[in-house]
């Protein structure tokens, strides 16, 4: 019989590595409003287990964070990433999946807006390793760059070292899309406001993984205050 | 009510010359019908004047009842009462419609408007182009077909009020019953006074909105200007005549094959390329 399992962190990390037991469900939040410390997170998947993740982060100031989730037999995740860079902030993630026995699932999707002269970037690698064979793993991330100074770098690496499986990626990096822009503007939108509706649309999502009613209006409510401070 | 002016355009895209010297005129109310061959600059035309940033005016003028209308960014243009129907409108994703209709009825506005008035006004408008109100919730035209994205452009003409209508192939990806939906709410607007400017290759849709005039664009300029009869003309004889008759004589393309961006309505690349 399946267990479900909720955690949520709120402005900090886990202490101990978690460990999703066999054949049960963690459901895990990370929400980041004031500070995201530097640091790692080591999730184990057991046999037939499953690992719903998601994380926000909002907050101020430079990081940098490992994420290694490892799947046994059978193992599913989903790990979900939205991070909104101000100010001169750099924040660098690096969701890895690492597939170690056959039939384990995963995907990670990472999405970032860098605004003002911050600097996005998701380094994340997904392997399959030898042996985990029938395993299917996806990777993709994407970064937009808001302003003129705005930095931000999205590299999702596959590496695979058996046969019989699926992977695969999508990255990209880049501002705004003209047409997009073009069409809100020719409905009396400025510049300003086009680009601000354009890249609520892209963090929004992330709110969707939150099943905690409050956290998630704390979410939205957050992209739309950093979407407009900015 | 306005006066569209357009006075000795030349228009780029990138370094090829689309727009050579065009000259127009939409006076207060008027329909005109925008006709010509594929790739002669039809949709650049309504482009520059929306302000697409993917063309360039090097030189001439466009005036709105005398304001400089080439002064004002894109939003401007919009706020001044000039509207495009777009032949392709974009996908937005995660942008919601309903929101982006307010937020284009507020940047006209001194005041945000009242949610109820928003709303009655938005349910208006989706029940007379009769798009399902659920739409409203979905994403700006993300997964729509392609009469649902064209009905949709309608709808946000609706609310908009504009003085003046452009509208590129609003008609292409509509069955008959939108076709009829859409000829609809074109002829109410034209009854509030709003002028258009109409490219369609289809004399259907012309037979419905009853053009006051017509204007054929070869070559980048307007070359003949006449009554609706020349529509049913074009319809029937095509653009030989123009070429015998005013010794013009019609461009296989203008400049280099069109580029991948999407310039537009009548940029068929095979037609172009082939």
């Amino acid at each position: 019989m399946a267990e479900n399992n909720d955690l949520q962190f709120i402005d900090c990390l886990p202490v101990n590595d978690l460990v999703v037991p066999e054949g049960e469900t963690l459901h895990l939040e990370m929400a980041f409003f004031s500070v995201l410390p530097t640091g790692e997170l080591k999730i184990r998947v057991k046999k037939g287990a499953s690992l719903e993740a998601a994380l926000a982060d909002f907050s101020i100031g430079s990081s940098k964070l490992n994420v290694e989730i490892a799947l046994e037999e059978g193992a599913t995740s989903e790990f979900h990433l939205a991070a909104l860079g101000k100010g001169d902030s750099v924040k660098t993630y690096i969701p890895n999946a690492i597939h170690l026995e056959p039939h384990s699932e995963s995907l990670i999707s990472s999405y970032g807006i860098a605004s003002e002269k911050s600097n996005v970037s998701f380094l994340g690698t997904s392997s399959i390793e030898k042996n985990a064979k029938n395993s299917a793993t996806r990777q993709e991330a994407k970064v937009i760059l808001f302003d003129k100074e705005s930095k931000g770098a999205a590299s999702p690496i596959l590496k695979i070292a058996d046969n019989d499986v699926k992977a695969s990626h999508g990255a990209s990096v880049g501002r705004l899309n003209d047409d997009h822009l073009f069409y809100l503007e020719s409905r009396g939108l400025s510049e300003e406001d086009a680009k601000r509706l354009i890249t609520l649309g892209y963090l929004k999502p992330i709110a969707s993984y939150f099943a905690d009613e409050s956290l998630r209006q704390r979410i939205e409510s957050e992209i739309e205050g950093g979407i407009y401070r900015v | 009510m306005a006066t569209l002016s357009i006075k000795n355009l030349h228009v780029n895209a990138g370094d090829t010359e689309i727009l050579r010297g065009l000259n127009l005129e939409i006076k207060d109310g008027e329909t005109i019908a925008l006709l010509g061959p594929n790739g002669h600059g039809k949709s650049t035309l309504l482009a520059a004047i929306m302000g697409n940033p993917a063309y360039t005016v090097t030189e001439g003028s466009i005036t709105l009842d005398g304001q400089d209308v080439l002064a004002m960014p894109v939003n401007e243009r919009s706020k001044a009462g000039i509207f495009l129907a777009m032949q392709y409108p974009s996908e937005v994703p995660g942008l919601n419609s309903a929101d982006f209709y307010k937020a284009a009825l507020n940047a006209r506005r001194e005041q945000p408007i009242k949610l109820f008035e928003f709303y009655s006004k938005l349910q208006k408008a989706y029940a007379e182009t009769e798009i399902p109100f659920e739409m409203s919730k979905r994403n700006l035209n993300e997964g729509f077909s392609g009469g649902e994205k064209k009905r949709n452009e309608i709808l946000q003409m609706k609310l908009l009020n504009p003085s003046v209508a452009m509208l590129d192939e609003i008609d292409s990806g509509l069955d008959v019953d939108a076709l009829h939906v859409v000829a609809r709410e074109i002829e109410k607007q034209q009854q509030t006074g709003t002028g258009f400017l109409v490219i369609s290759h289809y004399a259907r849709l012309y037979s419905l909105i009853h053009p006051t005039r017509a204007a054929i664009l070869v070559n980048g300029r307007i070359v003949v200007e006449g009554g609706p009869e020349l529509i049913e003309r074009i319809d029937r004889e095509g653009y030989e005549w123009i070429k015998t008759e005013y010794g013009v004589s019609v461009e296989k393309e203008i400049g280099k094959p069109m580029n991948d961006m999407s310039i537009g309505a009548c940029g068929t690349k095979v037609k172009v390329n082939g």
